[in-house]
């Protein structure tokens, strides 16, 4: 149940993560033209799926309005190999963690979170691009294993690749929880998780020469590869339906997704399923932890979310370090759980996400 | 900027569903599961017994409103948590009560068992154990369950036990001990009731069986174990079990979250400490009912049993 056709955008909205914009408002771009580029390793760039003008940016997103059709060339990569190869696939958009000393490759193609089954309807409707993907990948980081993580019980088709097969129970999915189904380590060393819809882009990347334009994501229970940048309001709309005021709009799962800001946020190509909740009262209140524990005991990596996010509550990032929040990998069960209903994940982002801020303050000092 | 799309959305952190549990529900269910031993008190010593627990409840309610109010925090009374603390002060207190005691107890409880350590949560001690330590300590006299029950023609197992030891103890058949025909605290003794309301707390998973099961553990195993060296002075452990606070104590006092360790293991030498010493109050104490102490004594060891804490994943 694929919905292939790709729907003719009037606007495209492209979200920045860690990205620094190259163009300027009122620039005529070309469609797959380069728009912003990434700050962080393994990190892919930014290319428009339209080509148009560019009618807003700002530090979180960049708007193109359609204008002509015309396309940029295709690369030609079959002359590149090893780390240009790589380098050129993060300029088209690919999301590729550094590409050496890799042991253990894992693609994972497992739909972690209940309600999204988009890597699972990938593997049993696309063979081609992951063929593709899966080779390019296993050339580019040569590792001794490359593994195909699936669930248990899945019928696909024959990929040539070992199988890992995974518990149907979440967080099973989960990247480090599937490294350790791989490896029997946790956190082992010299292993990569990939998530499947990234060698989905590698392979269409590789075939066509043009950056990563579509994504797929899970949307009313079926696949759909729509543009990178589709608004998800019109993503919704052609599944047949149709937000409401006070609506939210996920882009990921439930435990651990992002809630859409305005109605045409773009689809980024970490989101893996566009969900509609009509309920419009939040989960999180600002409460302070009563102190059931509920959180410590249902915790996969065996941390004290309730310690972790009080810390974080209060700015003590270093004490949530102590605490081993990075070790956390934010399955979001915590929150899920939480007596009190606090906002458990978004704490623990927080905190993450100072520490790193401090780390690369103390890097430029250095 | 003239808006796009004059579509407004709602934008929150994930979760973007939830389990479905809340403070209030976990409330309702404690207050749930008392009913029945409130309805056995009512059965066993009358009217006495309501004007006790409505009393309690009340005061706690109302304090908790008014300390809100002079703190300038927003209202919490809604989460039921204060209404299940005064029902659990009165559990704990004699029929005979005075009201001034019963009033003067429940405040005590939210003043200084909750409020003053902070909103829900904050607080070390199990808040209805506070204010009965402090009655205890306070007014001896009025708290004492055999003097204060003279007109009742029933008797109190455990001060018979601590007075004249285990030989003159009247009550010992293990029916009357569980449907409450022996003084104590007017809910508390009404073991067949708690009884009920505890394994409905734990089958439907509001508490964890952890404490409990480690609480009766400790009990049993001291009871027994003083038992087995000296069957004349010492009861069986059937019989401690089913008197005083001990049912009540598991499965409602001991289970309070905040004052409790979170983790499978501590939570269990939590429970297990608590129960030998329950038992080694009664034996070598000066209360006959060692429950109150013994738990709120485990309280005390807290933070030190939070300290046993596996590995996190993937540290090494
Ligand atoms: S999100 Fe919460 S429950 Fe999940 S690993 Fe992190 S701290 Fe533990
Ligand atoms: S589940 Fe929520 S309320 Fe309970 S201990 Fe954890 S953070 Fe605190």
């Amino acid at each position: 149940m694929t919905m292939q056709a790709t729907p003719s955008l009037d606007l495209a909205e492209l979200t920045l993560r860690r990205h620094c914009p190259l163009v300027t408002c009122g620039q005529s771009v070309l469609r797959g033209e380069r728009l912003a580029t990434a700050s962080a390793p393994g990190a892919g760039d930014i290319h428009t799926p339209i080509a148009g003008v560019v009618t807003h940016v700002d530090a979180y997103r960049i708007r193109v309005e359609a204008r002509g059709h015309d396309e940029v060339e295709p690369v030609d990569l079959a002359a590149l190999s090893g780390k240009a190869l790589y380098d050129k696939l993060l300029e088209l958009g690919v999301d590729l963690p550094p590409a050496d000393a890799v042991d253990t490759l894992i693609v994972n193609g497992v739909d972690a979170e209940q309600g999204v089954l988009t890597r699972a309807s990938l593997l049993a409707s696309t063979p081609e691009p992951l063929e593709h993907g899966l080779k390019t990948i296993h050339a580019l980081y040569k590792p001794r294993l490359t593994t195909l993580a699936v669930l248990k019980g899945a019928s696909i088709p024959d990929y040539d690749i070992q199988l890992t097969e995974i518990d149907h129970n979440y967080p099973a999915g989960l990247d480090p929880l599937v490294a350790l189904a791989v490896t029997g380590i946790e956190a082992p060393d010299h292993t990569e998780v990939i998530g499947l819809e990234t060698v989905y882009h590698l392979g269409r990347v590789m075939r066509t020469g043009l950056p990563v334009l579509e994504t797929p994501v899970t949307v009313d229970g079926k696949l759909a590869i729509v543009p990178v940048g589709m608004p998800v309001s019109r993503v919704l709309g052609e599944a047949g339906i149709v937000p409401a005021e006070g609506d939210r709009i996920v882009l990921g799962g439930f435990l651990r997704g992002e809630a859409a800001a305005l109605p045409t946020q773009g689809v980024d190509r970490s989101a893996v399923a566009v969900t509609l909740v009509r309920n419009p009262a939040p989960v999180a209140e600002d409460v302070a932890c009563v102190g059931c524990g509920e959180c410590v005991r249902r915790c996969p990596a065996r941390l004290d979310p309730s310690m972790i996010t009080s810390y974080a509550e209060f700015g003590l990032y270093d004490k949530a370090a102590q605490a081993h929040v990075e070790v956390c990998f934010e399955c979001g069960l915590c929150g899920f759980f939480c007596l009190a209903h606090r906002p458990m994940l978004q704490y623990i982002r927080l905190a993450k996400s100072e520490l790193a801020r401090a780390r690369s303050r103390e890097e430029v000092a250095l | 900027m003239k808006p796009l799309n004059p579509l407004v959305l709602t934008v929150s952190v994930p979760p973007h569903k939830h389990y479905g549990s809340s403070v209030r529900g976990l409330m309702t269910a404690i207050l749930m599961a008392m009913v029945p031993a409130a309805a056995m008190a009512v059965n066993t010593f009358g009217v006495d017994a309501l004007r006790v627990m409505a009393l309690s409840a009340g005061v706690a309610v109302l304090t908790e409103a008014a300390c809100n109010r002079l703190m300038d925090r927003s209202q919490s009374v809604g989460d039921l948590h204060a209404l299940t603390v005064g029902l659990a002060f009165a559990f704990l207190l004699p029929a005979s009560a005075p009201w001034w005691l019963v009033a003067f107890g429940s405040a005590a409880s939210i003043g200084v068992g909750k409020m003053m350590f902070g909103p829900l949560g904050g607080s070390p001690f199990c808040a209805p154990l506070v204010g009965w330590a402090i009655c205890r300590v306070s007014w001896p006299g009025q708290m004492d369950l055999d003097a204060s029950m003279l007109t009742m023609n029933l008797t109190y197992p455990l001060g018979q036990l601590k007075a004249f030891g285990w030989t003159s103890v009247q009550i010992q058949d293990t029916k009357s001990l569980l449907f409450g025909r022996q003084l104590g605290g007017l809910g508390a003794v009404q073991v067949a009731g708690v009884l009920i309301g505890g394994l409905y707390l734990v089958i439907k998973h509001h508490v964890s069986s952890i404490i409990p099961v480690g609480f009766l553990a400790g009990v049993a195993t001291a009871a027994w174990l003083l038992h087995l060296i000296n069957p004349v002075v010492y009861p069986p452990a059937m019989f401690h079990l089913l008197t005083g606070s001990v049912m009540f104590g598991a499965f409602f006092l001991a289970t309070d979250g905040p004052s409790s360790p979170n983790r499978q293991i501590p939570m269990l030498l939590f429970g297990l400490l608590a129960g030998v010493m329950t038992i080694v109050i009664r034996v070598w104490g000066a209360y006959p009912d060692g429950v109150p102490f013994a738990i709120l004594l485990a309280n005390l060891f807290t933070p030190v049993l939070e300290r046993i804490r596996p590995r996190p994943f993937g540290a090494r």
